[in-house]
This record gives structure tokens, sequence and C-alpha cells, in this order.
């Protein structure tokens, strides 16, 4: 009895080691990939990106402090939780809407631009596997994104200090603003591939943001409208949802919403008729989530395919034939 | 080392290589000559894995580049004619980034630089950003960047393109070098002289057909197969010149006054002198008759002027199959 006591924690150190030491593997692996490594490099080492970070930290702490100025007025013991929480959805739409403007702009030229500056031929004349340059350039163009995104957790966290948001709605946001930055970054990187301009690229990855911003809500809206003039027609209903459940924006309501968070800060304002007509809880519940991210997550994985695909189209006949050679073996 | 068979590429209608048969021997570098369009840097992107030929095959020290693309990527330093560099990389993460992309071991990068910098000669800029390095600094590193993993093949499209006459020397010099090393090249260019200095064998590809191949000697030899013969005259060049337009051994004549008239003449020597045997009893003036020495510029004039002409070129007692010719 006293060994079997004894030998679990023995076990679970060893599992944690093993899940540990292959997760590790599975990050050198990708970090150590040179693609990669370069592209960290050259972004990181321009004086842009350091001003870029500073002023995006410094903007977004600047709209924190006069937000919560204004609130308080000056005396700090005025300040209420629905505040704190006004302020939190405030700063998750604003960081939302720099992901939808900024991401197309960084990952539109990734295939594009190596295109046009004659570095693609001799990347393509090197071991390096159309999917790894493809994974690596998504990889890096995401990774300047996610620092931004990663930066403002602190800032994040002092709505903490007067309450009013719960750890698991910073979660929700944050998964929600890096699944969408996923997203768009893979359709700026698709358009960048099959487009040869990168200005071309860069205006078809803002017009496809733009459907599913735009479009998607607005279809959305009509169809429940419908809905709501047949309140027999479900398949109505699900439409609507489906539009709303693809669309970050009212995905990102939704966690607000569910909340109580959306109603303050958005009164009488055309964003809160629009935002009202979601069904929170019903978006909340309803699978909406788990639509969200596999429609987001697969689609992700198909187009970075047929990205790479593209990039070297003979690679995928060579790819098959390996694969029927090792299933026959 | 490099072998092709009945290579064909097609753009819609458009054929860019047909039915292209070549052999580059281990060790020796050949000279691709052809006009712009002529199918060369086609012919050379299917070899560096980057086209996917429409038929035939082509190997890359025995592996096929379309059976086995990622072996020969692994043998072949690929040069392209235009290539771009990254900014905000120096000379040593460039090359060190290319090293670990081709698995190089890291301890090996470091050494491998400083060796092919020296060897390039940009020892002195390994820590400059590739983009202030000057244009051909830049084909040098292009160079050593091809180098970078040691492969036994090289296939470099028109190197020199774009250099200044310095760098285009330097550019030979060093590819020579690379024939020391016992490296495969396969280069092209329109440079023929230059051509003629680095090469062992040149072939000559017009409208995706190789037209001509053969060691530099013989092809040179070729060239004077069908040999430009200058006549010296006290007078009367002219009237020579119309006496010599029909004669069905002479395929060109030059007429450079009265004084001098240039033939391209494609019998054989003892009706060369019978030629000028008649000439003479038909009372022109000749003073002399000079043979001018056939250049590669010229037979690649000759045999890319037409398909006809060509033809009428591969059709001497010494022509040359448009193969490989040892």
């Amino acid at each position: 009895m006293r060994r079997k006591n004894r030998s679990r924690p023995v076990e679970v150190s060893v599992v944690t080691r093993a899940v540990v030491a292959k997760s590790s593997g599975i990050l050198l692996q990708t970090f150590g990939n040179p693609l990669i490594r370069k592209e960290l490099r050259q972004r990181m080492r321009s004086v842009r990106s350091i001003l870029a970070l500073s002023m995006y930290l410094l903007a977004m702490g600047a709209i924190a402090f006069i937000f919560m100025y204004l609130n308080v007025q000056g005396q700090t013991l005025l300040l209420q939780p629905t505040r704190t929480a006004e302020l939190f959805t405030f700063l998750s739409y604003l960081q939302l809407a720099m992901i939808s403007f900024v991401t197309p702009g960084i990952a539109a030229g990734v295939i594009s631009g190596e295109r046009e500056r004659q570095t693609l031929t001799v990347l393509l004349t090197t071991p390096l596997t159309p999917l790894t340059i493809i994974v690596s350039k998504w990889l890096a163009s995401i990774s300047f994104l996610s620092l931004l995104i990663v930066m403002t957790l602190p800032l994040y966290s002092i709505v903490f200090l007067f309450g009013g948001v719960v750890p698991s709605q910073v979660i929700a946001v944050f998964w929600l603003q890096l699944v969408t930055l996923g997203a768009i970054a893979t359709i700026s990187v698709f358009w960048s591939t099959f487009i040869q301009r990168t200005g071309w690229a860069t205006v078809l990855s803002y017009g496809t943001v733009a459907v599913i911003y735009i479009l998607l809500g607005i279809a959305g809206y009509l169809i429940d409208g419908v809905a709501a003039h047949n309140p027999d027609a479900s398949a109505w209903t699900d439409a609507a949802t489906l539009c709303y459940a693809l669309n970050p924006l009212f995905m990102l309501a939704s966690i607000v919403e569910r909340f109580g968070l959306i109603t303050p800060v958005y009164h009488n304002t055309l964003a809160a008729s629009l935002f009202s007509s979601v069904d929170a809880h019903h978006l909340a519940s309803s699978g909406s989530w788990f639509l969200f991210l596999t429609v987001y997550l697969a689609g992700s994985v198909v187009l970075l395919g047929a990205c790479a695909w593209r990039l070297r189209p003979g690679a995928f006949s060579v790819f098959m034939r390996r694969l029927l050679s090792w299933v026959a073996r | 080392m490099i072998r092709i068979e009945n290579l064909c590429k097609k753009y819609g209608r458009f054929e860019a290589v047909k039915n292209l048969n070549l052999d580059v021997r281990d060790g020796t570098v050949f000279g691709f000559v052809g006009e712009n369009g002529a199918g060369k840097t086609t012919t050379l992107s299917i070899l560096a894995t980057l086209l996917r030929p429409t038929s035939g095959r082509a190997f890359v020290g025995g592996e096929e580049v379309t059976r086995n693309p990622s072996a020969v990527r692994r043998q072949v330093g690929y040069m392209p004619d235009s290539f771009g560099v990254y900014d905000d990389l120096t000379v040593r993460e460039y090359l060190a980034f290319y090293g670990t992309a081709y698995h190089v071991a890291e301890s090996l990068i470091e050494s491998r630089t400083r060796d092919l910098l020296h060897r390039v000669n940009l020892e002195d800029k390994v820590d400059a950003y590739v983009n202030t390095l000057s244009r051909g600094m830049q084909q040098r590193l292009g160079l050593a960047r091809s180098l970078i993993h040691d492969p036994p093949v090289l296939i470099l499209d028109e190197p020199a393109s774009g250099l200044d006459p310095r760098s285009r020397i330097e550019m030979k010099d060093l590819i020579k070098g690379l024939r020391d090393q016992g490296k495969t090249v396969l280069i092209s260019s329109h440079i023929l002289p230059e051509l003629a200095e680095m090469c062992d064998e040149i072939g000559v590809i017009q409208n995706g057909s190789l037209v001509a191949c053969a060691a530099v000697e013989i092809v040179t030899a070729r060239a004077n197969g069908q040999r430009m013969l200058g006549f010296e005259l006290l007078e009367g060049g002219r009237l020579l010149g119309e006496r010599l337009r029909p004669n069905p051994l002479v395929t060109e004549v030059v007429v450079q006054g009265e004084q001098r008239v240039e033939v391209l003449f494609s019998g054989s020597e003892r009706q060369q002198v019978e030629l000028i045997r008649e000439l003479s009893l038909a009372g022109y003036a000749i003073k002399g008759v000079s043979e001018v020495a056939g250049s590669l510029e010229e037979l690649f004039l000759r045999l890319t002027e037409s398909d006809t002409k060509s033809a009428q070129i591969a059709q001497p007692e010494n022509a040359l199959p448009a193969s490989r010719v040892v």
C-alpha cells in the first residue's frame, strides 16, 4: 500500500518530464527552424518593430489611464467594478480591431514579398519543404502580433485590481483574439501565395476580413430579422447563429454580453442595437465556440496546405508517392 | 553527373524545351549558350527542381529530379540569373541561414563561411549587411551561398550578367577555380568568349532544342570547318562578290570595299585552292587570301540565325550531331 502511494508521484513526474521533453523538443524544432529564426531576427532587428511595440503599449496604456481617470475623475475610491468591466470590454474590442487591421498588413507580403524580392527561387532550391516554408512564414508573421497581445496582458491585469472581470473572461477573450489572429494571418498568407503582387494580396486579405466582419454581420442580422417573424423557422435561426458564430466581433460580443458587460458601453448606439440581436447565451451555449474554432482552425490547416501545394506543386505528388510506398510497406 | 533524356517543357501551347538530350560528365564545366527565350533557364530550373518537365527525364548525380527532388537539392548549388538578398541580415547571417537550411552542421558553418568568403574575396564584408553590398559583391556572395553545403554540382544561370568587366573577370576566375576543385558546373551565358575560356564543353540551344554540343576545341574547329576567307584585292571587290554569290560552296559574302571581300566557305581545302585558281584565271586581281579565325560568337550567330542555316551547318562531313560529342 505504501509502495503504491509512493509510486504514483514518480509515475506522474515521469509522464510530466516526458511531456515537457516532447513539448520542448517540438518547440526547439519549430523555433530552431532556420527560416523562423531568420524571420524573427529580421523583424525584431528593425527599429520600426521596437517603435511599433513601444507605441502600441504606450497607446493602450494611455487609453486605459484616460478611461479610468475620466470615470473616477481623480478619485480612485469611486471606481466601480462595472467601470473596470467597461474598460476591459473597450480594450478587448480595440485589440480585436488592431489584430484585424494590422495582420493583413504584416502577413499579406510574406510569400509575394519573397517573390518580388526574388528570394523565393533560391529558398525553393533548399531542402526546406514547402510546408515548412509556409508554416514558418505564418508563425513568424503571427509571432509579432502575438507578442503585442501578450504584452498587453499586464495592462489587462489592471482590471483585476478593481474587480468586475473574472479570469475566465480574460482567457476567453485572449483565445478568441489568438484564433482570429491565426485565421486572418492564414487568409493573408493564402492570398500572398496565390497572388503574385503584395499590393493585390493585401487588398484581397482586407477584403476577406471585411467579408467576415461586415457581410457575415449584416447577413446574420437580416436572417435574424427573418427568423423573428417566423418563430417556427429554426433553420433561419441556425443560419443566423452560423453567421454570428463565424464573426469574431459577435463572438467577442457574446463573451462580454454573457457577463453583462456590453450594454453600459454601447448603450443607445448602432453597435448596441446590432449586438442586442445576438442572443449571447444562445451563442455561447449552442456550440458556436465549437463551430468558430473548428471552422477557423480546420480552415487554416486546409488553406496552409493549399499554400504549400501552390508553392511547389510537385511536392504533393512526391509526398503521396512516399506515403503510398510507406503504407504498402 | 547530369543527364537529360528527351526533356520537354510546355507552357500552355508554347514549347520552351523540345526533346532535349544532354550528358555532362563529372568534373566538367559545361556552357549552355542560347538567345533569350531559347530554353536555357527553363532547362536549368528543371535541373534545380524548380520546375517539373512536361515529359522526359533529368538526373543529377543519378537521382531523378522529379522522383527524388530533395536528394537532388542536396547535391545542387543553384544560382539564378537574378536573385535578391534579405535586408537586415549580415553576410555571416545570410550564409548561416542557408547553411542551416541545407542541414550543414552548426560547427561547420562558421569555418565554411570564412573559407567561402575568402574564396570570393569578401572576407572583410563578413559583418556588413547584404543589402549594402554592390551588385558584383552580391553575385559573388550568391556564388558563396550556392557553395555553402559543398555540393558536387553547380548550376549557374548567367552568373556574370549585369556585372562590370572587373567583376566578370573575378567571376570567371572563381568558376575556373571550381573546375579545379572537381565540381561539375553547368553554366549558361551570352558571353561566349568567356564561356570558351571557362568551359570544357558547350551546348548551343535554340528554340528549346540543342543544335550543337561538343567540347570547346571541337566546336571551335567546327566553326573553322565552315571557313571565313578574306580576299585581298587590288581592285574589283564588288565584282568578285557578285561572282561568288551563286557559288554553292559559298554561304555568305561580305563585300568590305573594292579591296576586301570576306566569304563563308563550306568546301574542303582542295576546293578552296581550286576556287582561288579559278578566280585568278578569271582575271581578278587577288593579292592574297587569308583565313579568318572562326570564333564561338560567329558559330553561335550562324547556328541561331535560322533553322535552315543550322541544318546547313550540320551537313559538312565533320559535322557534329546535336548531342554530346566526346
